[in-house]
């Protein structure tokens, strides 16, 4: 009997030990159940999953206070500390998570492209498989709508803005000189190897206190953080040709990347409307070096090009044709640290150095220009929790640059001028709930060189109108120093500024993404000059002043049709300017009233090929017609181009690539140059400015060495 | 006879003692996943926060939602399930540096996001595939699951070119063989992939 009870006694504490009984109901915050969801005793096996009615229950035979935590996907972890007897009839909601995919983002005016970001209007691949844009990542971002086709140039014009208004960070760090040099009516080109990118946000307005000295838009691109694999690219192309090499290790890795491109082959194949003396050759280089540290990734991007050529291009005005004559060195470093501090802070910083010189001959005139420029910042990030998040950081531009004049008359004038700016930048992340977020932020700005000290606020809301859409509102105050054309003759100015109001609507479901985007932004103290081109003897002021306000559509696709992914932009631009050697406010030269791109890429499973192609459309843009009074008096006719691109995987190492710009062969006028003076019957005659060639061909093979054989760079094309 | 029974009590009650709370709960949350595998999940989530240095209990949470997003269209589910097995494995690949099982789990996570999307995903996450499968290859030979799970994704690929699979049914022979011959650390670690080498590697004489 003794032993009966010692089992008895030994039993019950085992199996009875006495217990509580938590229970509860979970739900969202507008009450519907959540069944599924994780509910237990932080630090003990206890505890249960919801059932179909977010009803709870389960027993536990721990005692005293403990944290219980509730746990459901796309929603915020809850957290209670109390006392597991009090732990009965819980009514527990729980909060939408603001990271969820379907949450409301801050994006007024941007087109990011990333792998995971959220709402993506690009990918990264787009930028070398969009058919138009030959592996330039400038020339895909054209595509998009708040940009103007300014075939002649290549650069970015945002919204009525010229080309100097939109800036290019790397790691945001700024380059000083993101594009190629060229010569006069010839596009020019990004400088850098989009292969070495995997993020590119592209804001053509109401974009972060983070980024000043740019009046229209910011282009931001991302380095590769860590690479997949050791590998060698080698690429033959018409061009020229290119070699890649990608070594990593446990905490790191180094890419090198060279090119060389000479288009004197080219050239002799096909017609050129110039004549080169001296073909169009550039060899450039690229290196990263990534270190993983324990907190945090140290990244060092440089690139070094040299680019010449020699050339006379018909003139009007000058029967033998202008004479020009190119060189260019340009190096950039640099370096970018962001890493995890303790207590939900983190660090971002770098410096950035460009050194550019170039040497330019136009017909007698030499003129030799020097350009180093710094920049270094240093950006705190807080979360004070997943809704309120602090970003503040200063920065630094400090910029030299130096010319030379000489000609038969002027022996070697120099001028130049040296500007260090100061900035201090604060901004906030807060999100209401899942459905409304606010980002407020402000800027502020010393220009040694202009003894002045602005303020600038930018302030955006984003609210969710269903699950699949969103309004969003900014505005945003920006700043920036006039152009280096001007700088380098007079300094009394003041720094010109922008206002951007703009109002979006955003739709995203199921591999579509339509975007509607109106804008408004009016400029003030811009450099204004009385002279055709700025010179010793202009007198300036910075009493010129713009508008601009139009509509951006895009809508993109890649679920309707089975292996085809097709975008449409379409812009309205309306902008009237007073600025330079205007003589009163209208449409300038580069921008013009209509943008329609439209890209289509199409998967051809069989021939394991993609064929791509991109068609654009632009209304005309004003030129000055002397015969006719008047100053930007006439138009242009529309320009058209469709271009057309193939990528064929011969094997997994091998593709070969080809393409053809403007396939149809449309002769599209640039504008017109008009005599200095006019003949015996009175009228200026005139000459169309044409492209250097109408069309444009394109052939690469392209192979890749890895470890494993099997990597090829299609990612790359 | 009481002597026994006494004995037989006392011993029941001992080994009841000695199954511990971790053991009972991996195989209540092991009998869980074939029919209920959120509620598997979640025991396999609280049993990760009560035996915080154990990467195991994890490890099964973000199997269990990478295989629940294989076919699933919802892309906001996909994310969130995805995302949340991401979390698991980071967690997971700190209690055990250079874990080829976790590799593994790893590279069908990167999977996962190319069956939803090959368009998106496949260029960018292919390549990360390939090298994971490398390197597990190169840490552990002998692991029968690297080995069948990099020999499948393998014969997709050389499929999708065109190209001859017959080498990659040698590696599932070869997987065969090493599952055969292969002993589990503890009986919680993991051990699954045996039977669908074997029906691969039957489609393959086929």
């Amino acid at each position: 009997m003794k032993r009966i009870l010692t089992i008895i006694f030994v039993l019950i504490p085992m199996l009875f030990v006495a217990q509580t009984k938590i229970e509860g109901m979970v739900t969202t915050a507008k009450g519907n159940p959540i069944e599924g969801a994780n509910i237990y005793l932080q630090g003990t096996y206890d505890g249960t999953t919801s059932d179909e009615d977010g009803h709870f229950s389960f027993l536990t035979s721990e005692q005293g206070t403990l944290t219980l935590i509730l746990s459901y996907l796309s929603f915020e972890t809850y957290k209670m500390t109390e006392d597991v007897h009090n732990m009965n009839h819980l009514q527990i909601s729980l909060k939408e998570d603001i990271n969820a995919l379907d949450a409301v983002v801050l994006s007024a005016g941007t087109f990011k492209a990333g792998d995971n970001s959220k709402i993506n209007a690009l990918k990264p691949l787009d930028v070398v498989t969009t058919a138009s844009a030959l592996g330039d990542f400038v020339g895909a971002l054209q595509t998009l709508p708040g940009t103007s086709t300014v075939a002649e140039d290549g650069r970015l014009f945002v919204r009525g803005g010229n080309a100097n208004e939109t800036q290019i960070f790397i790691d945001g760090i700024r380059v000083f000189t993101p594009y190629t040099p060229t010569t006069n009516n010839a596009p020019t080109r990004g400088r850098y190897s989009p292969f070495l990118f995997d993020g590119i946000t592209f804001s053509t307005g109401g974009y972060s206190a983070e980024y000043g000295q740019a009046l229209s838009g910011v282009l931001l691109l991302n380095t590769i953080d860590e690479p997949d694999q050791n590998k060698t690219d080698i690429g033959i192309m018409s061009l020229g040709a290119t070699l890649g090499n990608t070594q990593k290790w446990d905490s790191g890795s180094l890419s090198m990347n060279m090119s060389y491109i000479n288009l004197a082959p080219y050239n002799a194949i096909f017609p050129n409307r110039n004549n080169f003396i001296d073909p169009f050759e550039a060899l450039s280089g690229e290196l990263v070096f990534r270190k993983k540290t324990n907190n945090g990734l140290f990244k060092l991007y440089s690139a070094y090009s040299n680019t010449g050529f020699e050339l006379t291009q018909e003139d009007i005005n000058n029967p033998q044709g202008a004479y020009f004559k190119l060189k260019n060195n340009n190096g950039y470093v640099n370096t970018s640290y962001c890493g995890v501090l303790k207590h939900a802070w983190s660090i971002q910083g770098g410096l950035g150095y460009t050194r550019d010189t170039n040497s330019l001959i136009l017909d007698d005139n030499h003129i030799d220009g020097i350009e180093n420029s710094f920049h270094g910042k240093l950006n705190l990030k807080k979360r004070f929790s997943k809704r309120l998040i602090l970003h503040s950081g200063i920065e630094y531009f400090n910029s030299q640059f130096t010319e030379t004049f000489s000609n038969e008359e002027i022996d070697r004038a120099r001028y130049g001028y040296r500007n260090n700016i100061a900035a201090v930048f604060s901004e906030m992340d807060i999100f209401i709930s899942k459905k409304l977020a606010y980002k407020i932020g402000l800027r502020t700005e010393y220009s040694e060189l202009l003894h002045d000290f602005n303020l600038a606020p930018r302030l955006s809301v984003a609210y969710k109108t269903s699950k699949k859409s969103q309004l969003s509102l900014a505005y945003g105050d920006f700043y920036q120093m006039p152009s280096s054309q001007v700088l380098k003759y007079h300094q009394d100015l003041q720094p010109q500024d922008a206002k951007h109001y703009i109002l979006n609507y955003q739709f995203n479901a199921d591999g579509k993404i339509f975007r509607a985007e109106a804008f408004y932004k009016t400029y003030d103290n811009l450099v204004k000059y009385d002279t055709d081109f700025p010179g010793f003897d202009s007198q300036y002021s910075s009493l010129g002043n713009a508008y601009a306000r139009g509509i951006d559509l895009f809508w993109r696709d890649n679920r309707s049709l089975q292996n085809v992914d097709y975008w449409i932009s379409y812009s309205y631009l309306d902008t009237q300017r007073n600025d330079s050697n205007y003589p009163q406010r209208t449409q300038p030269g580069y921008a013009n009233k209509h943008n329609l791109s439209l890209v289509g890429k199409y998967w051809i499973e069989d021939w394991r090929s993609q064929l791509g192609m991109s068609y654009t459309f632009s209304s005309g843009r004003p030129y000055t017609n002397p015969n006719r009074s008047g100053f930007l008096n006439d138009r242009t006719k529309p320009y058209n181009s469709l271009s057309i691109n193939w990528a064929y995987l011969i094997s997994q190492q091998k593709i070969l690539y080809a393409s053809v710009n403007n396939v149809l062969g449309f002769r599209n006028v640039n504008g017109y140059q008009y005599a200095n003076s006019p003949d015996t019957n009175g009228t200026f005659n005139r000459r169309a400015l044409l492209p250097a060639a109408d069309q444009f061909f394109f052939i690469g093979f392209f192979w890749t060495l890895s470890t494993d054989n099997k990597s090829n760079q299609l990612d790359n094309l | 006879m009481k002597q026994i029974i006494y004995l037989t009590l006392v011993l029941i009650c001992g080994s009841l003692q000695a199954q511990s709370n971790y053991e009972k709960g991996m195989q209540t949350a092991f009998q869980l996943w074939q029919d209920n595998p959120i509620e598997a999940s979640n025991l396999f989530e609280r049993i990760a926060q009560a035996e915080p240095d154990n990467w195991l209990p994890s490890y099964y949470a973000a199997q269990i939602n990478i295989i629940k997003s294989f076919n699933l269209k919802d892309v906001e589910k996909l994310t969130a399930q995805l995302n949340k097995a991401q979390g698991l494995i980071d967690k997971a690949a700190t209690l055990s540096e250079d874990n080829p099982e976790l590799m593994v789990l790893q590279a069908l996570l990167h999977t996962a996001w190319l069956a939803f999307d090959g368009a998106t995903y496949g260029r960018t996450l292919s390549p990360k595939i390939r090298e994971i499968y490398m390197k597990a290859e190169q840490i552990a030979p002998e692991n029968p699951r690297v080995k069948y799970c990099k020999a499948e994704w393998d014969m997709r690929s050389a499929q999708y070119f065109g190209q001859d699979t017959s080498p990659y049914c040698k590696d599932l022979e070869k997987a065969l063989e090493l599952f055969a011959n292969f002993k589990p650390e503890t009986p919680f670690h993991p051990n699954w992939g045996e039977e669908r080498t074997a029906s691969l590697f039957e489609s393959c004489s086929q």
